[in-house]
């Protein structure tokens, strides 16, 4: 059952109300600054809070709700540019283990992830950061009743917090895999990749002739693994768009607040046009991405056919949008937002990378061109 | 004839078949570069089929001919942008803009008056913008001076479209100088008046139909105001949210099928000037995908707001910022198509004036879409509302 729009207002207003004391600037940059790089008190209180199984299956363990019903609190989290483990493990390993709809391990560990007794991440991008399936540069091989994986998969979010991760291989033949890894497994090494936005954390995971058992393996390798990546990328893309939006809309309402106290030749800056204008540009942004995100998050909710093409419609504006946002934001500021003590480069950093966590705008577009051109040809 | 309260799905199929036996296939060919007096009598036509399939004004109410819901006008909209039919457009100000205000504001017997006419074929036109009130309506210098049983209208009006062909003109003209804001009202006039002329411009597009209306010591019957003496601007603001969100629904899904869609089946014919194909291009694909993604995220945006209507909520800085989106989406899609085009684009004369704003002749939908930009309170004065309205920005 999606929840109602009155049950959506209440679970909007309690998550900006908790997140606005437990996830301030202050505490997100304090948050960033230790070796965890989230603050656990305030994982376990989301926890808590039912947030990470909004979208799960109640015989899975979770609220039964929906996508759109998610994406609320992926906005919020991105209005309060949260650091957590939240879409790692709640979107994209939930994710994937939920498109797997596998009985044995894989609804094992749904289970683990969604008691909050393990988080999981997903590893699905090749070194170079690209999630062409056909680019991975990680690889598997069956040996006897156990898998064998060798090579290194890139830019995995909380992959050392993750206790599994759904790692993303080919074989000598192209064919994908889907294979559940245990973080402990011997031949798994995580290293920290140092980014430009400190709230999110990307990992590069090597994979050093790694055995694990074949029951590790969620679905039929090929076509199926393949379509449950591209699943799964269309999940992290359409909440990377409600965190990049979530973003630009706190961006604007303290770039707007900052315009009206600001005076400069005796006036508030927000009543030049120039300034006026770039503020208004930022709410056509942010307008125009809550509407396009609001209705991605309602298609995740349908056919899962359709996902790609409305992950690709997402990026294709709402992330480069939402930066553009974000930039007339800092410039707004003047001096004050090209300091370290101003937020607005938190902001910007934040949306960059959600802009491109899975996948340009550059190459949605042209997805998008393939998915949907054919057809306006041929009618 | 069609009637509200069915269902949706029959609604649709219905008007789709309506469509396709009563609009001419080659109704653009034939009205490529026709002179302005034949664009009028098709135009004439065409509102003609529409109101005896019932088609008219869905949104009046259901005593004048509408009474279809805003989820039916939405539907129909629909299915007219895109079987491209022929726009409304010498009908459009009386339809969308002069009977909503009328319903909204009129008395009973002055909606009894004018609304059957516009039903009926009335064109009317809208006096507002002067050569020295454009953006700025507190400049207004029109008079309109009170003399027993009448008002004497004096000054000039600019911008007016079909005002050539109008029966009916709602005017906004000063009924007192002392005060710039208020101190304008609302008057109806009749076109046929002794003291009006009337002299076309010609658009930079090419067709002439807007112009400017000169009144000198024109007589105008005190009971064509509309609404209280100096409260015309408020009138003629009125609560027209959803008319105008319905209207550019209907261009949006315009903008969609016979803008960025179109679009794309074209480029699949044309070649680059190595010889490969356009739609094989990488950079064409991703500009065009950028324009599909962004009318999908305008059609989200109007749900949103039709909604939001629907609700009762305050609407005005959404509406403001749609327009913003559409009229630069629907320009940067024309330039670039237009780009793409090379020399040939220079080819897209003469124009087709009854089509909308993407009638596939890509230069010349490139320089009509400038007009968009401007007409309709323009996108710098569009984000002065933003700013102000929905930000709070001081003036």
């Amino acid at each position: 059952m999606f929840l109602s729009n009155d049950e959506r207002d209440e679970l909007r207003s309690t998550a900006r109300g908790l997140l606005a004391r437990e996830s301030s600037s202050e505490r997100v940059r304090a948050a960033v600054a230790e070796p965890a790089g989230f603050d656990r008190a305030l994982w376990h209180t989301m926890a808590e809070l039912g947030w990470t199984t909004i979208h799960v299956p109640a015989d899975r363990g979770g609220a039964g709700c929906g996508y759109a019903d998610l994406a609320v609190v992926l906005h919020e989290l991105g209005r309060a540019i949260t650091p957590s483990p939240f879409l790692a493990s709640a979107v994209l390993a939930s994710g994937a283990l939920m498109l797997a709809d596998d009985d044995g391990i894989g609804g094992e560990l749904l289970s683990s992830l969604t008691s909050g007794a393990a988080l999981g991440s997903v590893a699905f991008a090749g070194t170079d950061g690209s999630y062409d399936c056909a680019r991975l540069t990680t690889g598997w091989q069956s040996a006897g009743s156990s898998l064998r994986l060798n090579g290194v998969s890139g830019f995995v979010l909380d992959a050392d917090l993750a206790a599994v991760i759904v790692v993303a291989a080919r074989d000598e033949d192209g064919a994908v895999a889907a294979i559940a890894v245990d973080t402990t497994t011997p031949g798994v090494r995580i290293e920290q990749t140092a980014t430009v936005d400190e709230t999110r954390r990307l990992f590069t995971v090597s994979f050093d002739d790694v055995s694990v058992d074949a029951d590790r393996m969620l679905c039929e390798p090929g076509a199926r693994a393949e379509a449950l990546f591209g699943n799964v990328l269309a999940l992290g893309v359409v909440a990377a768009a409600c965190d990049a939006t979530g973003t630009a809309e706190q961006a604007l309402e303290r770039t707007a607040d900052y315009a009206k106290e600001r005076t400069q030749f005796g006036k508030p800056i927000g009543s030049f046009q120039a300034v006026k204008h770039m503020c208004a540009d930022m709410a056509i942004a942010v307008e125009a991405s809550r509407a396009a995100t609001r209705a991605a998050a309602e298609a995740l909710d349908g056919d899962p056919a359709a996902w790609s093409t409305t992950a690709a419609i997402t990026s294709s504006y709402v992330g480069p949008a939402c930066a553009r946002a974000c930039a007339l934001g800092l410039r707004v500021y003047g001096g004050m937002g090209f300091t370290w003590e101003h937020d607005s480069h938190l902001f910007v950093k934040r949306v960059k990378l959600d802009e491109s966590l899975f996948g340009t705008p550059a190459w949605h577009r042209r997805r998008l061109a393939d998915s949907v051109f054919p057809a306006l040809v041929a009618s | 004839m069609f009637d509200p309260g069915g269902t949706l799905e029959e609604l649709r199929s219905d008007v789709r078949d309506w469509c396709a036996t009563h609009v001419p296939k080659d109704w653009r060919e034939r009205q490529r570069g026709v002179s302005h007096e034949a664009l009028v009598e098709f135009l004439r036509w065409w509102g003609g089929e529409l109101r005896e399939a019932g088609l008219l004004a869905p949104h009046w109410p259901k005593e004048w001919g509408g009474g279809f819901s805003i989820p039916e006008q939405v539907v129909i909209a629909e299915e007219l942008a895109r079987a491209y039919v022929p726009r409304n457009a010498l009908y459009h100000v009386g339809i969308f803009n002069v009977a909503p205000t009328l319903v909204h504001s009129a008395t009973a017997a002055q909606r009894e008056r004018y609304l059957p006419g516009i039903w009926n074929g009335e064109v009317w036109c809208q006096g507002y913008s002067e050569p020295n009130a454009g953006s700025d309506l507190a400049g207004l210098q029109t008079r309109a001076v009170r003399d027993g049983d009448n008002y004497v209208v004096n000054g000039q009006k600019i911008w007016t479209s079909w005002a050539k062909e109008a029966d009916w003109c709602m005017l906004l003209a000063r009924t007192d100088p002392e005060v710039k804001h208020r101190g304008i009202s609302c008057l109806i006039v009749d076109m046929r008046s002794p003291g009006i002329e009337v002299r076309p411009i010609k658009q930079a597009w090419g067709p002439s139909d807007f112009n400017e209306v000169f009144f000198d010591d024109v007589i105008v019957p005190v009971d064509n105001l509309i609404g209280a003496p100096n409260d015309g601007w408020a009138v003629a603001q009125g609560t027209l949210a959803a008319e105008r969100a319905v209207s550019i629904l209907e261009m949006t899904e315009r903008l969609r099928c016979n803008g960025i869609e179109a679009a794309v089946a074209q480029a699949a014919t044309w070649r680059l000037e190595d010889g490969s194909m356009a739609l094989s291009d990488s950079a064409v694909r991703e500009m065009l995908a950028e324009c599909y993604a962004e009318v999908h995220a305008l059609r989200h945006m109007l749900n949103g707001m039709i909604a939001d209507i629907l609700r009762g909520a305050e609407v005005s800085a959404t509406s403001s910022i749609i327009k913003v989106f559409y009229t630069e989406l629907l320009h940067k899609l024309t330039e670039r198509v237009a780009d793409l085009r090379g020399l040939t684009a220079q080819l897209d004369a003469p124009v087709l004036a009854c089509a909308g704003w993407e009638t596939g002749e890509w230069m010349n939908d490139y320089i009509h879409s400038f007009g968009w930009l401007i007409g309709g309170g323009t996108n710098e004065i569009q984000r002065n509302v933003i700013g102000e309205r929905m930000l709070g920005l001081p003036r």
